[in-house]
């Protein structure tokens, strides 16, 4: 039976099913509470998927249920029902407002702090973005350049219909299926996410990133990005936004694989400003991420940048093999945890070639009743010669109440390698406050102006218009912290 | 003494040294001058042996030996010396534990006896005094600490305690103030030889009033582009390298 | 009245074998664990039951001592024993010392006794033992201790320290071949005392050195250095946690390691500052240089920080000599491998330097001439 039949007859017999627990309409906007199987062949149906991407996941679902939660990490939180959660909903339909008027004025009031220009303030603001602007033409002249180029950007679920070839190729080939816990979860029940590839040679015109900011509608709560860079290319890729992310999908757990082949670069940067529920820690979101590049080929580059706050809990690190000989490797970050937050995110260097390099530079600030904690490795194997790393964390604690932790693993089993590692605790000083203050600078600019300068190293990587956005999202951030 | 015969030398995979025939007999002393990348230091380190600086054609003959066969031990054993731009600082090893270990390694290899640790105590004593090297310097960990022009002074210390056949004197006068060169030409001074050779390395002629060579060599490009007596070193000063540096490479 | 093992009453070495078989044989499963499986390197003998032993010296004048093993009746054990002996421990090692051994050695030096001699005490024999160390007030003393090679030894140490007390603790662990050696060691620093521990290690099949060193006073401070030089197949693991419990209290760490052949050195420096204790002042520095194409370094300071106003700062490092050091002697007559010796000297002298007695210097310097040389 060709695929698309196979398809048709599966959905149909969805449909049988419906009538014994199921909901009867197929146009349902959610499947319906719970992970089981039939969740999953919901899922791939409702996407469109050829048999080969349902097998997958099936294959992963299986492996899921006999694994268990990790407990390792420093974080804490209230036991997850997997069974209460829903797993899939189409891209929500809420009615659009007609001006900025019908905004909860608080919310502009942030978008207004972060510099966000009016357009995209509305557009955020779920305003009828086509009454605003015309979002069709930019998306257009987007899209032609990026065809011109030849580059592939488009929804993975679009990408796995149009492009199996390439998926296939490279799908779970950096994060295997059994991974860890979440990111089998993910393998499972992934809805959405994004497909890049861009071929030999390309330098990607533009960055992958002003399209998301004008269609930043709700994130998926199970993403699974697969960006590939040919032989030569190089590629800017930015995720998320410093507008505060409202969601009520308590659990995310994305999966995002990079894969860097011979002179390819890779730089990928997460501006993420999740909301954190209240003051108390109650409604905030559980965000549990896998992500690692490999560089394949021979003097390839992946960097990770993240300036990373709000969310109530965060479990993250973005990780590197460096396979190919002289192949380089980054990591920069900014993590606030302030009220009652928990961040525990770090990196994984792993050298395998040959000349490879490192560089991992992380910026912890905590407030508030915060517990922050960069966890790192850097693992040097036999083959590895003349590896070298350059690790830098720095932690900023603000208060007497919060908590930064630092834990870092260094293994080395080459003679020729290379690994250094620094790590320093500090304060906001009282005479560098003083200073400010003396100078006519109000406390909070003050705070703001100072951890500023604190994350330097790792702001200046950020691509130039979000530089700007995340210095004023890490003073918002610290908002009433000192005093 | 030293002859150097259209020597080839790449550092990196890129070639800095792109054909220099040099030669000088003992007794002599000869100068090279040269712009910021024009091979100085490369020249400097591929006499003493360093690694990384590999000659891809040419030779160096060390009174008729194939210099670059040797390894750069057996080099010090055999008179060459290097006073180094940018002495290494090593901790945890003392100024006069190394002095006694280098020296005696030398003696050993050239068959001679060890001398003692009172003999080599008396024997740096005495040469310090005059290179103006506190005791306290010595017995501090080699060159930690020390100020730049403390750091030359002990390089041509040890050229006194070693005495070498050829020195190679690699931007000495870098980093120093007037007084600091005075001391350090007066100290290379009282070492000339009619059995040694010596080359100094420089960027400006100042050195030159102190030390004054027998003949410049003017290095650019990886070449020797130009030569002459001492006169050469003030016309490059009034005139700038551009003027006798003709074309690229 | 019964006699008690080991003068503690049969409760509290229930507990003891309680946390034991709850926990079990560490194994490289368990975080802390992670570069030493003792489970693995013990096989299927264990943990076994046997009483390790202890030789004093001659025992200084001034110092009491008292035998762990005496049969005594509660009643004559002294109170500096029963306060400080046995105090709560959820590691499994040290737990399993105090369920299974019924031998051991305690020490204490009195209110304000400045002790001039070393006392040198030595832990032999396979088995499980355990010592207690108490200096009250004031008192100073240097401690020696000795490594006898056994195919396993687990020693549970415990050292108090009261105020403005000073303790050098030196401990020299030879090559141990094929032994499997665990010491744990529990030291309390009351305020204005000082707690200064040299660690050389030269490796065995497995060797691991643990310390929990609390500064409870203000003023408390505790200078750890170390060296290893490990050959062949050896493994040395020095795992140390030090927790700032109040604060103007002041800690330092410095250590290095050289691994040769296919040994594995291991550093894992925790540094707790809690809540409230402002103005703790931290320092940590490991460095390995691995010279067989088959060792392997494993690096992990850690540092926990919950008050601000706190200076902590770690480094670690791993890498060869320095190829510019190594060229500046051969050029200057030093033949590569002697020069390649000065260096390897040179990079473990600042931790040597550390210790303060004179002698004890002299002989870690020469034990580790000795070690280097047979590497070459």
């Amino acid at each position: 039976m060709s695929i698309a039949a196979e398809t048709k007859s599966q959905v149909a017999e969805l449909g049988e099913k419906y009538k014994y627990g199921f909901v009867t309409d197929i146009e349902m906007e959610r499947a319906p509470k719970g992970l089981s199987e039939d969740t999953v062949r919901y899922i791939s149906a409702k996407k469109g998927e050829p048999e080969w991407m349902l097998e997958w996941r099936l294959g992963a679902f299986r492996r899921w249920q006999a694994m268990t939660e990790p407990k390792w990490a420093r974080v804490h939180y209230p036991k997850i029902d997997y069974q209460a959660a829903y797993y899939y909903a189409a891209p929500k339909n809420t009615p659009l407002k007609q001006s900025l008027d019908e905004v909860d004025p608080k919310l502009l009031e942030t978008y207004k702090k972060l510099g966000i220009p009016l357009q995209e303030q509305m557009a955020l603001a779920g305003v009828a973005v086509d009454a605003v602007f015309d979002s069709v033409s930019v998306a257009t002249t987007f899209k032609e350049k990026l065809n011109e180029a030849g580059v592939i950007f488009c929804p993975i679920s679009e990408a796995i219909r149009d492009y199996p070839e390439l998926v296939k190729q490279y799908l779970g080939t950096v994060v295997p299926v059994t991974d860890n816990f979440f990111a089998t979860l993910n393998a499972a029940v992934f809805s959405d996410g994004t497909f890049v590839y861009v071929p030999k040679g390309v330098r990607c015109p533009m960055e992958l990133s002003t399209y998301f900011r004008i269609n930043a509608s709700e994130t998926g709560q199970f993403e699974r990005t697969l960006i590939i860079a040919d032989e030569g290319s190089y590629v800017s890729y930015l995720e998320g936004c410093t507008a505060p992310k409202r969601d009520e999908n308590q659990l995310h757990a994305a999966v995002v694989e990079l894969v860097a082949l011979d002179n390819a670069e890779i730089k990928y940067s997460t501006v993420q400003n999740w909301y954190p529920g209240d003051e108390n820690g109650l409604g905030g979101i559980f965000n549990f991420v896998t992500k690692r590049g490999d560089c394949r080929g021979k003097k390839s580059k992946i960097s990770w940048t993240q300036v990373e706050t709000g969310s109530a809990i965060t479990w993250k690190y973005p990780s590197c093999i460096l396979r190919g000989d002289e192949s380089v490797g980054e990591f920069y970050s900014i993590a606030i945890a302030n009220h009652h937050q928990q961040a525990d995110t770090g990196t994984k260097m792993i050298h395998l070639g040959a000349n490879t390099r490192s560089r991992i530079i992380s910026k912890g600030i905590s407030a508030g009743k915060a517990q922050n904690t960069y966890r790192g490795l850097v693992s040097v194997y036999g083959k590895a010669q003349n590896a070298r790393n350059y690790t830098q964390c720095d932690s900023l604690l603000i208060g007497g109440d919060c908590g930064a932790h630092t834990v870092p693993y260094i293994e080395s089993r080459n003679k020729s390698a290379r690994i250094e590692h620094e790590a320093t605790t500090s304060k906001i000083a009282e005479d560098q406050l003083f200073y400010c203050l003396a100078r006519g600078i109000p406390q909070d600019e003050a705070v703001s102006l100072i951890v500023n300068g604190f994350c330097r190293e790792v702001l200046q990587q950020l691509p130039m218009e979000f530089a700007v956005e995340a210095q004023k999202l890490v003073g918002i951030s610290l908002e009433g912290s000192v005093g | 003494m030293l002859e150097i015969k259209n020597l080839h030398v790449a550092v990196g995979g890129k070639e800095i040294l792109k054909g220099l025939s040099l030669s000088i007999r003992a007794g002599e002393v000869h100068a090279i001058m040269g712009p910021n990348g024009s091979g100085k230091s490369t020249l400097s380190y591929v006499l003493a042996g360093r690694a990384g600086y590999d000659i891809t054609q040419g030779s160096i003959l060390y009174n008729g030996e194939n210099l670059a066969a040797l390894s750069p031990e057996v080099r010090a054993a055999k008179g060459v010396f290097l006073a180094m731009q940018y002495p290494v600082e090593i901790p945890g090893v003392t100024t006069m534990t190394f002095l006694k270990t280098a020296l005696n390694s030398q003696r050993r290899a050239r068959g001679e006896s060890d001398i003692d640790a009172v003999g080599v105590l008396k024997l740096v004593r005495a040469k310090a005094k005059t290179l103006n090297v506190s005791e306290e310097m010595l017995k501090r960990a080699l060159n930690v600490g020390f100020s730049g022009g403390e750091k030359k002074r002990l390089e041509i210390l040890q050229m006194a305690i070693f005495e070498p056949k050829l020195a190679i004197l690699d931007e000495t006068d870098s980093g120093l103030d007037i007084d600091a060169l005075k001391l350090v030409a007066e100290g290379v001074n009282t070492l000339r030889d009619p059995a040694r050779a010596m080359l100094v390395i420089t960027h400006y002629q100042r050195l030159l009033d102190y030390i004054v060579p027998d003949r410049i060599h003017v290095l650019a490009n990886g070449r020797i582009v130009a030569e002459g007596g001492k006169e050469l070193a003030l016309e490059l000063e009034a005139k700038g390298y551009e003027h006798i540096v003709k074309e690229p490479a | 009245m019964a006699a008690l093992v080991l003068g503690l009453p049969e409760a509290r070495r229930n507990e003891a074998a309680a946390v034991f078989r709850a926990r079990g044989v560490p194994h490289r499963r368990i975080e802390e664990w992670k570069y030493s499986d003792l489970k693995s390197a013990l096989g299927e003998a264990g943990v076994g039951a046997v009483v390790a032993q202890w030789l004093v010296g001659n025992l200084p004048c001034g110092v009491e001592v008292f035998d762990l093993a005496q049969n005594n009746p509660p009643a004559e054990i002294p109170d500096w024993v029963r306060e400080n002996f046995a105090t709560a421990t959820h590691n499994a090692m040290s737990s399993a010392s105090l369920a299974l051994s019924s031998g051991g050695v305690a020490f204490r030096v009195p209110k304000g006794a400045q002790i001039t001699d070393l006392l040198k005490v030595d832990f032999t024999g396979p088995g499980h033992v355990r010592g207690l160390l108490v200096l009250e007030d004031g008192a100073s003393l240097t401690l020696v201790e000795g490594v006898g090679i056994a195919d396993f030894r687990n020693v549970g140490f415990e050292i108090v320290l009261g105020e403005g007390a000073s303790l050098d603790h030196v401990r020299i662990s030879p090559d141990g071949g094929e032994a499997v050696l665990v010491e744990e060691a529990a030291v309390h620093v009351a305020a204005r005392a000082i707690y200064r521990a040299h660690f050389a290690g030269f490796g065995s099949k497995l060797s691991r050195m643990e310390l929990e060193i609390a500064l409870e006073g203000e003023g408390a401070q505790a200078h750890l250095s170390g060296v290893s030089v490990l050959d062949g197949k050896r493994h040395s693991d020095v795992t140390t946690h030090v927790i700032h419990r109040v604060g103007n209290t002041n800690s330092t760490q410095l250590f290095k390691h050289v691994a040769g052949g296919g040994s594995r050195a291991v550093y894992q420096g925790k540094v707790t500052v809690a809540k409230g204790a402002n103005g703790s002042d931290s320092n940590q520095s490991a460095k390995a240089l691995l010279l067989g194409d088959g060792a392997e370094a494993d690096l992990k300071p850690e540092l926990e920080i919950f008050a601000d106003d706190v200076k902590c700062a770690h480094g670690a490092a791993v890498g060869d000599l320095d190829a510019e050091s190594l060229f500046y002697l051969r050029a200057r007559g030093i033949p590569e491998t002697e020069a390649r010796g000065l260096l390897l000297h040179a990079f473990l002298e600042d931790a040597v330097a550390e210790i303060s007695n004179i002698d004890q210097r002299e002989l870690v310097r020469t034990e580790l001439l000795t070690a280097l040389r047979a590497m070459a």
